[in-house]
């Protein structure tokens, strides 16, 4: 057990005099980030930093309605206006490109085809209508005022309870016979008779909000096209630079040699920057019209309206279980809203895949239905469906052990797979790989002080706040159980990481990897890794980010799945190349490879340390093709392609405590212990980096997030930053990291994906401990967010009175 | 509509350079400082003067240059992250963020240094809860805030007052 809040950052380690290449210098060290030299400095390279000259802009004239049928566009003003560079309108888009494409589609969905501008209908506000490439943005933005576009506002339909009714009014009619898009059925055993046999079953409906995840640098693209060459460079805010060049090239209908993506610096991306957008696609074609740079940064407002909503789903989860306690059939039957149109990543899929969370029930149901209604496209969000069905399924949990008499603690305990018991195939057929979940459990409740509490002979404090404490135990998917899993649901996409190794004459090593900076700490972590496969200084290693002109073609920055990947091909590319130097040296040194070690900037003999050689001048001769062995090719540059067979399954328990105020519903959470196990750690100052940040966005949208819609109007009500509140310093409340550290068997090194975990447990652990501290008024809460008013209005249900 | 050819001419002390320009009267100083003098650093988030991406310091005090028009640079003196390096390396503020894992994008990163830089001078006291709402005017979606209040909270050291709670 390791408690990493305890950890001691430190710099790159000097080489060690007789260090043992075996033993991992660099892997799980706190070792300080190499990004942060750049980004202090304000030396980081973001899309908007590049102003090339005669740089012109794009803004976009948005459809101001949920649903309109477009009546008339006329340009002709917005054409005279001084500076007014390229209009481009919806007829131009459809003779020019085909629809937006989709890269994880949903199982058995009928393709929604849209184009960059809407075609005659629009149907969400925001949705592009008609763009303007100007001199500046201001000018640009000008233009807009001056386009005239008469909409004939049509039906709408923003509620997803509502939207799958028969009666709704059908948003693609033509193409579907109601809203919902998909509808796919996972099970085991027979949930439902189950059930129906059960003692005691809870159910009830949660509703889990509309979040917009909000990274803190909008999104961006720059286009520049040279005819003479045919190629398209594109500079972008992107998750994925080589996924968005294969999107580009199928939408503007070029070869995908004619196009060059790169991403150096991503101020955030939670998900919301998988794939190519309208916006991307209507800057390049500006360029392309104009051989000239267009430059598209996303203000605030469109950011709200237009890129990617997350979470928005209702969950009617049952639970079936004997009067002692243990489950015998897990239920859950739940809609989420994908907004208007299918985006890049569409619907969260992951709800299906841990709806069961940690607990050994062999008779398990789940269905998903995907539904569409006139607002922003939903896309990927920090743990994509897994935060969701656990606040359903937690919350319902503490029912349950309220209807059976029994502590909640025990309950879970009692169904919890054990060691033993993994691995284990849920309904869905995913596969927990190791781990000992009851342990997570029982850390978080001594780390929390549940005990104490239990054995409180009142929970109500001097003030009249009463004390509560709640728990919330999950499973976490990380990363892809290969490509083949992949193909199944008809992913654009592979299960790999790929990176191209490549000694220089400085004595150096490069990392090509397209995988973009995105705050992840990925060109640390690479480095770390490759610096201990070799046996070198990570000093000496240097990672370039995000080009797809320099990198070996890979899958990106999502899933919590890059060093799981990444680490397999470091390991392959790294083993290649140091065997090939070992060889080069022997030769230079006169003796057998077994005779060396390559440590620090040398290689040199194990027993007499005067016999050494630089790595710059081994790498000097393996690039030159002079003084290697005959039969040795020249070169020391390896790529490889690493599919990790598996998906490895993270998993923890929190707890929260909290203090309420029974009369206004004010709560404060005193302390929040998170229990998480990723596996093998590469280094524990970014993973609870990593875990701290998405544990605040997890309270950000369990106590406050959400993104109103007016029911009547369709109207987004608070699409600006003075209207939704992120969680600012003030805000966080105290946190108690708690890690476990059992190696996946699955991947390589045995590491597990972190950048997720955060989001998952906070919204159910909260509300278990609000219900648990109002436990005499028999308060429930089956939305989010979890706000004063909300348990203001919980205490005053009729249940409570 | 104000014309983008209706300009003025001003001058500041830019991170200690002598800046002449002539600029448009309805350029906010963080297009300004972005785009005429190259400083990139200063981030745009919202323009609404909420997600504080563009605080810089003017005449000493931290301001949110996204709410600020170019033409009230006129005659002042301006400090954005550029300004902070010392000795061609990380500043003590800098490198506390290092130490404390207070980035992980970066994008809200020159918004934390400026503010802090601005609580520094100030020579003001706080106590942490005090410190964590006057770097609320700076958000932040990666890290979690610890990392950022940490590296302020050392930075300031002896500014900081022991309220008792834990860091």
């Amino acid at each position: 057990m390791l408690d990493h809040v305890i950890t001691k950052p430190e710099e790159a380690p000097a080489t060690a005099p007789n260090a043992d290449r075996d033993t991992h210098r660099h892997i799980g060290r706190a070792i300080l980030r190499t990004e942060d030299l750049r980004l202090l400095r304000g030396d980081g390279h973001y899309v908007d930093d590049d102003q090339p000259s005669r740089v012109l802009e794009m803004a976009v004239a948005r459809c101001p309605f949920p649903h309109a049928r477009i009546v008339s566009i006329d340009i002709s003003e917005a054409m005279q206006l001084p500076g007014v560079r390229h209009i481009l309108c919806p007829e131009d888009i459809v003779e020019a490109t085909r629809p937006m494409t989709v890269l994880r589609p949903v199982p058995g969905a009928a393709a929604l085809p849209y184009y960059a501008l809407a075609q005659g209908r629009a149907l969400h506000e925001g949705q592009p209508v008609v763009s303007i490439a100007a001199a500046t943005r201001a000018v640009a933005e000008d233009a807009i005022e001056l386009v005239h576009i008469e909409y004939e506002p049509l039906p709408c339909i923003t509620d997803t309870a509502k939207t799958i009714e028969s009666e709704a009014p059908i948003l693609h009619p033509g193409i579907l016979a109601s809203n919902i898009l998909a509808e796919n059925v996972d099970q085991a055993g027979e949930a439902h008779r189950k059930l129906g046999e059960a003692d005691v079953v809870v159910q009830d409906r949660f509703r889990v909000n509309r979040v917009t995840p909000l990274p803190m640098e909008t999104r961006g693209i720059l286009a520049s096209w040279r005819p003479g060459i045919r190629l398209l460079s594109v500079r972008m805010s992107t998750q994925t630079p080589h996924l968005v060049r294969k999107q580009l090239a199928e939408i503007l209908r070029i070869e995908e040699s004619c196009i060059e993506v790169a991403a150096s610096d991503v101020g955030g991306g939670f998900g919301m920057k998988l794939g190519v957008y309208p916006e991307d696609i209507l800057a390049s074609l500006h360029a392309m019209a104009l051989r000239q740079p267009v430059k598209w940064i996303e203000d605030r407002l469109e950011h709200f309206r237009s890129a990617t909503h997350g979470r928005e789903s209702l969950h009617d989860y049952q639970i079936g279980a004997t009067q002692d306690g243990l489950i015998v059939s897990l239920i859950d039957d739940y809609v989420t809203d994908l907004g208007g149109w299918n985006s890049s990543f569409g619907s969260s899929q992951l709800s299906s895949v841990t709806f069961a969370g940690p607990y050994k029930v062999g008779d398990a149901y789940v269905r998903r239905r995907v539904a569409l209604t006139n607002k922003t496209p939903i896309g990927a969000y920090r743990g994509y469906g897994q935060p969701e069905v656990n606040f359903a399924r937690e919350v319902l949990m503490d029912r349950l052990a309220r209807k059976l008499g029994m502590d909640p603690l025990d309950l879970r305990r009692k169904n919890m797979l054990r060691p033993e018991d993994l691995p284990w195939t849920t309904a869905s057929g995913a596969v927990y790989d190791s781990g000992d979940y009851p342990k997570s459990l029982d850390m978080a409740a001594d780390a929390i002080g549940y005990e104490a509490h239990r054995n409180a002979k009142s929970n109500e404090l001097s003030d009249g706040r009463k004390v509560g404490i709640g728990f919330s135990s999950f499973i976490e998917r990380t990363g892809y159980a290969s490509a083949r899993f992949l193909m199944k649901r008809g992913s654009q996409f592979g299960a790999h990481e790929s990176l191209t190794l490549r000694a220089n004459r400085s004595g150096g090593i490069d990392i090509y990897t397209g995988v973009s900076s995105i705050g992840q700490s990925t060109e640390t972590a690479m480095a770390q890794v490759c610096a201990d496969i070799l046996g070198v200084d990570m000093d000496i290693v240097r990672v370039h980010s995000g080009d797809t002109a320099a990198s070996p073609l890979n899958t990106g920055s999502f899933a919590s799945r890059t060093m799981i990947a990444s680490a397999g091909a470091l390991q392959e590319a790294g083993t290649v190349l140091r065997a090939k130097i070992l060889r080069i040296a022997a030769m230079a040194l006169e003796c057998a490879e077994s005779e060396l070690v390559l440590e620090g900037r040398q290689v040199r003999h194990s027993q007499d340390a005067q016999r050494s050689m630089p790595l710059s001048q081994i790498f000097t001769r393996a690039i030159v093709g002079q003084g290697i062995p005959a039969d040795e090719p020249p070169g020391l540059e390896v790529t490889t392609h690493f599919e990790p067979p598996e998906a490895a399954f993270a998993f923890g328990t929190a707890a929260a405590k909290v203090l309420v105020d029974p009369l206004t519903g004010e709560f404060e959470i005193e302390n929040f212990v998170l229990v998480h196990d990723c596996g093998t750690v590469i280094n524990p100052m970014l993973v609870e980096g990593q875990v701290r940040g998405a544990l605040m966005q997890g309270f950000g949208a369990a106590l406050g997030e959400e993104l109103l819609y007016d029911e009547q109007t369709g109207q987004l009500l608070n699409g600006t930053m003075m209207d939704y509140f992120a969680p600012t310093a003030a805000d966080a409340p105290p946190i108690t990291l708690l890690h476990t550290e059992v190696p996946s068997p699955v991947t390589p090194l045995g590491i597990r994906g972190v950048g997720e975990v955060g989001t998952i447990a906070p919204a159910a652990a909260v509300t278990n401990a609000v219900c648990n501290a109002l436990a005499e008024f028999q308060v429930e809460i089956s939305a989010l967010p979890l706000t004063p008013e909300a348990i203001w209005h919980a205490l005053r249900a009729p249940s409570c009175e | 509509m104000m014309k983008e050819t209706n300009v003025m001419e001003i001058q500041a002390d830019i991170n200690g350079d002598d800046i002449a320009e002539a600029v448009p009267v309805r350029m906010h100083a963080a297009d300004f400082l972005r785009k005429r003098c190259g400083l990139t650093g200063v981030h745009i988030g919202c323009e609404q003067g909420v997600c504080g991406m563009c605080t810089i310091v003017v005449d000493g005090v931290a301001v949110k240059s996204c709410l600020m028009l170019a033409v009230q640079l006129d005659d002042c003196t301006v400090r954005t992250v550029e300004s902070l390096e010392e000795n061609g390396g990380l500043n003590a503020l800098q490198q506390a963020f290092r130490e404390h894992h207070g980035l992980q994008c970066g994008f809200c990163t020159p918004g934390f240094l400026m503010l802090a830089t601005h609580l520094k001078n100030s020579g003001k006291r706080y106590t942490l809860s005090e410190l964590r709402e006057e770097m609320s005017g700076v958000l932040c979606r990666c890290t979690g805030y610890e990392g950022p209040v940490r590296a302020v909270a050392q930075y300031l050291g002896d500014q900081m007052i022991d309220d008792g709670l834990p860091c």
